[in-house]
């Protein structure tokens, strides 16, 4: 069988996976096809490397390919925010307000809400909840030790609780009016 | 455990990553305490809306083509339009079934179906079964069914919605003859599992790639396997339970 036939085998399958992150991070339809492209073309050359399975190996390679396009076009974004384990548990509140009524979030204002999170929280979220991965899949991915894979993971989703709540008590207002 | 320890493996938890030891110690300290467990239901609920109404952005089919020419070296798939797909297909069925064998977490009836389901699809892709009465018109394909099964599945073409339905298949899972609606959209095959009964965990799944649909409407179970991504597959469960 040829190299590509396998590749198409596969890795292609896994392009839906991969266009999906690639969309969550640069949050725009066409950059994410673009580095999709470039991502697969970067796979099919180390294509000799892949061992065990093709999504997660898949996804590490569109991940950095994203990380180093935003890097080039929004810098701002891998440079800003706090990161490791001391600066997250330090604004973490101790009793973390997880708490919002999942059967009122809107659609729209979810995805909003997704979009909106800080790189590095937005990664492990999309990975773990829309990707199904595993921790250590993701650790492997984002290339961070699991017990940041946790702590990204407990604050991508408190964050996304408190600012789906913040949405939906203006929205609440605004309808009130 | 203590209050602070309990809180953070709340995320472990609720994501299936505890051991077994930790899980129990866990469990013990959530029947004690309800702020916990308040916690803990609000966590799942925020985890399930997220899977359920997050956008699943799926390649648009240009970027396939793009890459296509793109590759070096022939393309390679038998360029006849009817089994394009397949070869694709199969190869991620397969590998689903190997990671469902493997990486299966919770052992139990539910988890055991749903591994049933995914092999039947991997096998009825690989192979040729893939359709016992090949039909898109639904009084051809609902007559062979109820004909060869103890019920009555509800059947129906959702071509104008972008669901086409190819045809059906019987097939075996969890003891009991079921009936399976082979559907076609853009390059992905869903398989619509349908038995009477009903099933004490409706939601989307997902196993490498591969999305699990379940749902229950007016005493029957459907579960659509399919590589299809998540938003699209709910659309034709909804559709479904609305026809039904």
């Amino acid at each position: 069988m040829t190299d590509r036939r396998r590749f198409e085998q596969q890795v292609l399958p896994h392009i839906d996976a991969a266009f999906n992150l690639a969309r969550w991070l640069t949050r725009n339809d066409h950059d994410a096809e673009d580095v999709v492209q470039d991502a697969m073309l970067r796979a099919y050359r180390h294509f000799e490397g892949l061992r065990g399975e093709a999504r997660p190996w898949l996804l590490a390679i569109v991940r950095n390919a994203c990380f180093s396009w935003i890097r080039r076009n929004r810098p701002a974004e891998v440079a800003a925010g706090p990161d490791g384990e001391a600066a997250e548990a330090a604004t973490a509140p101790a009793d973390g307000p997880e708490a919002l009524l999942a059967r009122e979030l809107d659609r729209r204002m979810l995805n909003e809400a997704i979009a909106a999170l800080p790189l590095q929280f937005r990664e492990v979220l999309i990975l773990r909840e829309l990707e199904d991965l595993s921790y250590r899949e993701i650790a492997r991915i984002a290339d961070v030790p699991i017990g940041t894979v946790m702590s990204r993971l407990a604050r991508a989703r408190r964050l996304l609780a408190e600012s789906v709540r913040v949405i939906a008590v203006a929205s609440r207002l605004q309808t009130e009016k | 455990m203590k209050p602070e320890e309990a809180a953070r493996l709340l995320h472990a938890y609720v994501d299936r990553e505890l051991d077994a030891a930790k899980s129990l110690e866990l469990e013990a300290q959530l029947a004690a305490d309800p702020a916990l467990r308040e916690r803990f239901e609000r966590l799942r609920e925020l985890s399930a809306g997220i899977r359920e109404k997050a956008d699943y952005h799926a390649a648009p089919s240009s970027l396939a083509a793009r890459l296509s020419a793109a590759l070096p070296g022939a393309a390679s798939i038998a360029p006849r339009r009817a089994t394009r797909w397949i070869l694709p297909a199969a190869a991620a069925a397969l590998a689903a079934a190997l990671a469902v064998g493997i990486a299966l977490v919770r052992p139990g009836d539910e988890d055991a179906l749903l591994r049933e389901m995914v092999a039947s699809h991997v096998r009825s892709t690989l192979g040729n079964r893939l359709i016992d009465v090949a039909s898109s018109d639904q009084h051809t394909v609902k007559p062979w069914l109820s004909a060869r099964l103890p019920f009555s599945p509800p059947v129906a073409d959702f071509s104008p919605e972008g669901f086409e339905l190819a045809g059906a298949r019987l097939d075996y899972v969890g003891g009991r003859p079921v009936a399976v609606l082979v559907y076609k959209r853009r390059q992905h095959l869903i398989d619509a599992f349908i038995w009477p009964g009903s099933g004490p965990r409706d939601g989307a799944y997902s196993r490498d790639g591969f999305n699990v649909e379940r749902s229950s409407a007016e005493g029957m179970r459907i579960c659509l396997v399919s590589d299809l991504n998540r938003n699209e597959l709910s659309d034709l469960a909804r559709l479904l339970i609305a026809r039904r």
